[in-house]
């Protein structure tokens, strides 16, 4: 197995040179990695496939009763269609619920002051419940007809 | 005697106060219930409605189903359908994936060998509910594997209920994901399986699965990719082991040789750019392999050398050979639909036929709510737990995560391949979750909970089972003294969420997914209830009235209706693999009357059916898809057709009289509006007043020269056209014509009757305008 190795090396002269991995190439570490999903992650639900693809405009318009433009935020009765505006806001409260989540698996860490244990909990379930909620008057927005009958 | 039944009660009592047996026992009926639970909510279409059918590709399947149970196996593989894209004719058994049949067809062969008479049709409307049951399971199994068993409960109730995936399995809906689900998910479960034990019998066993999976959907291609990803991931991060290599090389090789069994696929596995990755992984895996087996020939220093040259070698062979066998020819590229999940402007740009489906369309926000609610928020959760405590399983969870969420964005039936693992994160987070918040921060006083704690917490997750306890125990809390209070506030929001989950979910199946789309309903004030049963009722017609023979030209959206229920030849269906076929259709559809019936006649249609929604207000109806015909003729014919002239000056797309000239003269314009400008609505609209797009209809008063109305259905959703024959040569003074044969049992109205029945020599004037209206005014209402 030697002798098999080292025949290429009887014709070439091994050049002296030191190849190193470059120093920010490394494993990265669950927290980078987890950001990383969760950023495409917020892009994803908010549509900006969607975006990219359909070009809506980032706000709709429709005309009131006196002729003047008003600016709507959400393209009503669609299920398939949005504005990029109103992708982004919703898909920021999926992120808070996802987030709200984890602050409340922060909270069990064992040497953490009462009072900020309780903070983060009163926090983190704030976030889960308000996202949540939130989420729902969209939906209504959205589609006015939602959870009726 | 009194000792034995001392014994006996001694075993039941130890056995009642065993947690295991508890477990167990607590997990059977948690899942019997999510079968159950899953099973009833996919019955609002049949318990609505009737047993039937759904939409469009179910119908396929189901004529498909039905050959094969009639004419047996071999039969059906070799079954050259004649009735389907007229004149070209489809080969059903080279062109399907046989798994559906195969699986409703053994299921009927089995109840019959029971003698349990049953029709074949209700196996396939409830096929897709009763997998989804064992989707459930597969999942339970898949979560257990990766996470806990109390996760896993949480995962198999979310994805029995989840709208993501009962969109696709309703009752009636007997298509292939309904079945393709469950082949997936198990197919993780044995793969997963596989790489935790390092056993072949695993490995065979998933590349079985995986067998199953080929034989069922196209979608098969998201495993061979999947796994191999993951193999190189393990391989990247530097956690390659004995069991990844005989779990790979196992599943690929048997896998491989498996899949090519399906006519369908062939040689795809070994020829197409979707599965090259598989073989590359292979060969790399190998390649490691190797090197692992050289190190231990040769001293460190060495080998750190010798292994970057080799791997870079390696890795540079499989890469040179892909793009070589490519450019060579024997590798075909990627497909359109594959290549337009990746660049996602390709099918908007290329492939007009890809980008008209709607399930192809790019996904909104509305629909990541719509499909998995609360669950959308918990997704990323999960995601956190498992990078956090990351081994081998996990990173498959991950990337099937990342990869499912990035496609589904990109289009909205994809959604399906995400909704499982969305359920079994969101599980491992509330599973979490409610393992940190249940738990009691006192130490436990008695041994019986202290053994319960260690294995049993996460039985507490899912019933007021760990409530109770944890009220029963708050008296010791002031060390930790966290209140019990705050955390019982946690645990009763994330309660509630869970159950207008559980609403939720109920309220989209109801509304949203269990319309059949073959019979519509429309609801009045009070509530009263109409059936619009138009489709049934038209395709009933063409069975009944029109020659066996007859060719019925329509948008390729109804082929497998009116092949399936219609049971007519038909000239383009929903299995779009003819483009220009399809093209000559849509330009013939988008052309004036005299030029379209050039290409009918070429065509050698005799009728032609529309769908009209303007009456009733349905919008799914031709007009509103007429866009996409033209698009796609264009494509083809880019001469005779351009998109530009349907649209008024300013890019408008409007049937009213300001719209375009070349669209109010179109066939398609001509056959959804023919009569309808005499038609008066109600009082508050002029005549000719279309419901659907909200408008007076532009060209009201018009005749058609070469086809003549056939039928129109109760509410005209449906509109049939017989192609008239070519007109006679009016000095021919003996009509000498050769007796056809598909005149047979054409309309008694048609002018080739008198020709025969009658002696007198009929001058054969366009006498059909009043035949035709004599003829079959049964059937409609209000024309007047």
């Amino acid at each position: 197995m030697e002798a098999l190795f080292s025949i290429p090396f009887s014709l070439l002269e091994c050049p002296n040179l030191k190849l190193k991995k470059p120093s920010w190439v490394k494993q990265p570490s669950a927290m980078v990695v987890f950001a990383a999903v969760l950023t495409s992650y917020f892009l994803v639900t908010g549509g900006i496939i969607y975006d990219v693809i359909v070009e809506p405009p980032s706000i709709g318009s429709v005309p009131d009763e006196k002729g003047n433009s008003k600016p709507v935020a959400f393209m009503p009765y669609r299920v398939n269609g949005q504005y990029i505006m109103e992708g982004l806001a919703s898909s920021f409260l999926f992120t808070l619920g996802g987030l709200g989540f984890v602050i409340l698996d922060q909270t069990n860490k064992p040497l953490m002051p009462k009072l900020n244990r309780i903070l983060l909990i009163c926090v983190g379930g704030a976030a889960v419940v308000i996202a949540f909620f939130t989420c729902r008057v969209f939906m209504k927005i959205k589609l006015p007809g939602y959870m009726q009958a | 005697m009194a000792d034995a039944d001392l014994v006996v009660r001694n075993d039941i009592r130890s056995a009642m106060w065993n947690p295991g047996g508890w477990k167990s026992l607590l997990s059977f009926f948690i899942l019997a219930l999510a079968w159950l639970a899953g099973f009833s909510a996919r019955l609002f279409a049949v318990i609505r409605f009737e047993s039937i059918i759904h939409e469009f590709d179910p119908w396929f399947n189901y004529r498909a189903t039905h050959y094969m149970v009639q004419n047996g196996f071999y039969n059906f593989l070799n079954w050259f359908d004649d009735r389907a894209w007229y004149p070209l004719g489809r080969i059903v058994g080279g062109t399907v994936y046989p798994g559906l049949m195969v699986t409703s067809g053994s299921i009927h062969w089995f109840l019959n060998l029971l003698n349990i008479p049953i029709h074949i049709r209700d196996i396939c409307v409830f096929l897709a509910p009763v997998f989804s049951g064992m989707t459930s399971m597969s999942v339970y199994l898949f979560t257990k594997e990766i996470w806990s068993p109390g996760a896993g409960l949480f995962a198999a109730c979310f994805i029995a209920i989840v709208p993501g995936y009962i969109s696709r399995s309703v009752a009636g809906s007997y298509d292939n994901e309904g079945i393709a689900i469950f082949a997936l998910m198990f197919t993780y479960f044995l793969w997963i399986k596989s790489v935790k034990t390092g056993q072949v019998f695993w490995s065979i066993c998933t590349a079985l699965s995986y067998f199953y999976m080929v034989s069922a959907w196209g979608g098969y291609v998201f495993i061979i990719n999947l796994i191999p990803l993951h193999v190189f991931t393990l391989l990247l991060m530097g956690r390659y082991s004995q069991r990844i290599y005989t779990a790979y090389n196992c599943f690929y090789i048997v896998g491989l040789i498996l899949s090519m069994q399906i006519p369908f696929v062939g040689f795809q596995p070994i020829r197409t750019s979707e599965h090259m990755a598989a073989a590359g992984v292979f060969a790399l895996l190998n390649a490691y392999a190797f090197l692992k087996y050289i190190q231990n020939f040769l001293t460190k220093s060495e080998f750190r050398y010798f292994f970057i040259a080799a791997v870079t070698f390696a890795a540079a062979v499989v890469f040179v050979a892909v793009v070589g066998l490519t450019w060579a020819g024997y590798i075909a590229p990627w497909s359109g639909r594959f290549y337009s999940l990746w660049d996602t402007g390709y099918a908007k740009i290329h492939i007009p036929i890809i980008a008209s489906v709607s399930e192809h369309q790019p996904t909104t926000w509305v629909s990541f709510f719509f499909d998995l609610h609360i669950l959308v928020c918990a997704f990323p959760v999960g995601a956190w737990y498992c990078i956090k405590n990351i081994n081998d399983e996990r990173v498959f969870v991950v990337l099937y995560a990342i990869f499912a969420s990035y496609f589904a964005g990109v289009m909205v039936r994809l959604m399906l391949t995400l909704t499982p693992v969305v359920c079994v994160l969101a599980a491992v987070a509330f599973s979490k979750t409610f393992e940190v918040y249940l738990k009691d921060d006192s130490p436990k006083q008695n041994q019986k909970s202290l053994d319960e704690n260690g294995e049993n917490k996460n039985d507490r997750l899912y019933d007021k089972v760990g409530n109770k306890k944890k009220v029963r125990e708050d008296k010791p809390q002031e060390e930790e003294g966290l209140g019990i209070n705050v955390k019982s506030i946690i645990i009763v929001a994330l309660l509630m969420m869970l159950m207008l989950f559980a609403v939720h979910c109920t309220w989209v199946t109801s509304s949203a997914y269990s319309s059949p789309s073959i019979v519509l309903a429309s609801y009045g004030q009070g509530g009263s209830r109409t059936i619009l049963d138009d489709f049934r009722e038209a395709y009933y017609w063409l069975r009944q009235n029109t020659d066996d023979k007859a060719r019925i030209m329509s948008w390729w959206d109804y082929g497998y209706q009116i092949a399936g229920m219609g049971n007519r030849t038909t000239l383009v269906d929903n299995n779009t693999w003819n483009n220009s076929h399809i093209a000559l259709v849509g330009k013939a559809m988008s052309s004036n009357e005299t030029a379209a019936y050039e290409i009918m006649r070429m065509l050698d249609v005799n009728y032609v059916l529309v769908i009209f929604g303007g009456v009733i207000g349905y919008s799914g109806d031709d007009i509103n898809k007429f866009l996409w015909m033209v698009r796609i003729a264009e494509g083809e014919h880019p001469r005779d057709i351009k998109e530009v002239d349907y649209f008024t000056p300013q890019g408008e797309f409007r049937v009213d009289a300001a719209g375009s000239k070349t669209l109010l003269n179109c066939l398609m314009y001509k056959l959804s509006y023919y009569r309808f400008g005499q038609m008066q609505l109600d009082f508050r609209s002029p005549a000719g007043f279309d419901r659907t797009r909200g408008v007076e209809i532009g060209n009201k008063n018009f005749d058609l020269t070469h086809v003549e109305e056939a039928y129109t259905t109760e509410h005209w959703l449906v509109r049939i056209y017989k192609v008239k024959d070519l007109e006679n040569r009016d000095n021919l003074k003996t009509p000498h014509r050769p007796v056809k044969k598909s005149r047979r049992k054409s309309k008694k109205s048609s002018k080739k009757i008198g020709s025969i029945k009658n002696k007198p020599k009929v001058v054969k004037g366009k006498k059909s305008k009043s035949s035709k209206a004599g003829s079959r005014s049964g059937g409609r209402t209000g024309t007047k």
